[in-house]
């Protein structure tokens, strides 16, 4: 049972490698950004198991400090590759964003579920749906609002990426805390929060947009 | 346990502090479409806040955050950088123009960086800091310095047209002492010293709440 995270990421990855060569443009972009998530989720699973070991298996340390710093820097990466390349509208890096977090968090929560397959519940799915993956995705959007920002003022950029680097790993540190503490509800409920606000910016955004 | 306390009570100061600072500065900076470098400067506050709320609730949590490099400092990090950024980026070739009639301001300013320096060495050599808590603070220190070194220069320098470094002088002066209380801060945690970090944190907090504000007046200034 020692592949059965590989396993996993065959079975989803695949049937989304076939899908998105008949999509065109901006799906085209969303499912690719989507697999890029799962990618980046392997490979920061593997990343973590080298770090856990150098921390001598400090897991409360590793997973409040060292792990939000590694999986954000790999998930802002293809963000501002995207942003970097393709392009650095807002309506197009937020979109691919929420789609790299909401891939990476789903196969999070996979890898978490093979280790712990005999204790899982539909609460915990429930938990780890609409937290986990929300704050991922949430975490990974905030990055793309702000390299849309930044990538438009030169001087800010390189203090900004930093900025929005710390930022995004300290939310998740924060999360992960949280959720490890006597604190838990808040920690389930605190992507949530955030997601609201991003929810009804974008709404008025939209609406605005279409106004004019 | 008493000194954890002091920490939790000084970084739930800072951060509230830090907080509302950065909210003003999205509100005069952010909405009406200002410069760029006060928006720096509202940055710089904003790292500060996310930082102090990790640490709030990682002392809340764990209830330490003096064992090793934590989140926090990042945010520490990424205020001073903020400020440095500001200065050398956006402001100080409007007033340096390069010339030789000004190398004793770009001479003289080193001293904030050697105090900066000084102090830190001096009070992790009384108080016994060395290791990885020593290395943390050196680059508080390092980063702390380079902020410091512009902040200084604009404080002394002439005035360049339009009164640009004039009328920003009491931010830099508020920032140069900011600087100053980010070392000082780091060295009296890693000791374990909760009163100073309480006093510290006191100041810093009022350091956090004048810098935008400050910026805010002397921006108001260059359009009279």
């Amino acid at each position: 049972m020692d592949n059965l995270v590989y396993i996993l990421f065959i079975c989803l990855v695949a049937p989304m490698l076939l899908m998105v060569m008949l999509l065109r443009k901006r799906s085209r972009a969303l499912v690719g950004y989507m697999i890029i998530g799962v990618v980046a989720s392997l490979f920061v699973s593997e990343v973590n198991a080298i770090l856990l070991n150098l921390f001598d298996r400090n897991e409360a340390y590793v997973t409040t400090v060292i792990t939000p710093l590694s999986e954000e820097i790999v998930k802002a990466i293809p963000v501002l590759v995207y942003a970097l390349l393709a392009s650095d509208h807002r309506d197009r890096v937020m979109p691919i964003a929420f789609a790299l977090g909401v891939g990476f968090g789903m196969f999070e929560n996979m890898v978490i579920l093979t280790a712990n397959v005999g204790n899982v519940t539909i609460g915990w799915a429930i938990a780890r749906g609409f937290s986990t993956a929300l704050m991922h995705a949430v975490c990974t959007v905030a990055v793309g609002f702000g390299i849309c920002f930044i990538k438009k003022k030169k001087k800010l950029f390189y203090c900004g990426t930093f900025a929005l680097l710390t930022m995004a790993s300290i939310y998740h540190g924060i999360f992960n805390m949280l959720v490890q503490s006597d604190y838990k509800f808040l920690g389930f409920v605190l992507p949530a929060l955030t997601y609201v606000p991003i929810l009804i910016q974008q709404y008025f955004y939209y609406k605005r947009k279409n106004e004019n | 346990m008493k000194v954890l306390k002091l920490f939790l009570i000084a970084n739930i100061i800072t951060c509230v502090c830090a907080l509302v600072g950065f909210i003003y500065g999205i509100v005069k900076f952010f909405k009406p479409k200002k410069a760029v470098y006060a928006q720096m400067i509202t940055l710089s506050v904003g790292c500060m806040a996310f930082g102090r709320l990790y640490q709030v609730v990682r002392l809340l949590t764990e209830g330490d955050i003096t064992d090793s490099f934590q989140l926090g400092i990042l945010g520490v990090i990424g205020s001073l950088l903020f400020l440095f950024s500001a200065n050398f980026g956006a402001m100080d070739s409007l007033a340096d123009d390069g010339s030789k009639k000004f190398i004793k301001y770009r001479i003289i300013p080193f001293a904030a960086p050697a105090v900066l320096a000084a102090v830190y060495l001096i009070f992790a050599f009384l108080l016994i800091i060395k290791g990885g808590a020593f290395i943390i603070g050196a680059v508080i220190t390092l980063f702390a310095a380079q902020a410091s070194y512009f902040n200084l220069k604009h404080l002394i320098f002439p005035d360049v047209d339009y009164g640009v470094i004039k009328c920003l002088k009491p931010y830099n002066l508020i920032a140069l002492i900011y600087s100053l209380t980010c070392v000082l801060e780091i060295v009296f945690i890693n000791s374990e010293n909760g009163i100073a970090v309480l006093i510290i944190g006191l100041i810093m907090s009022g350091l956090l709440i004048a810098i935008v504000p400050s910026v805010e007046r002397g921006m108001k200034k260059w359009t009279i």
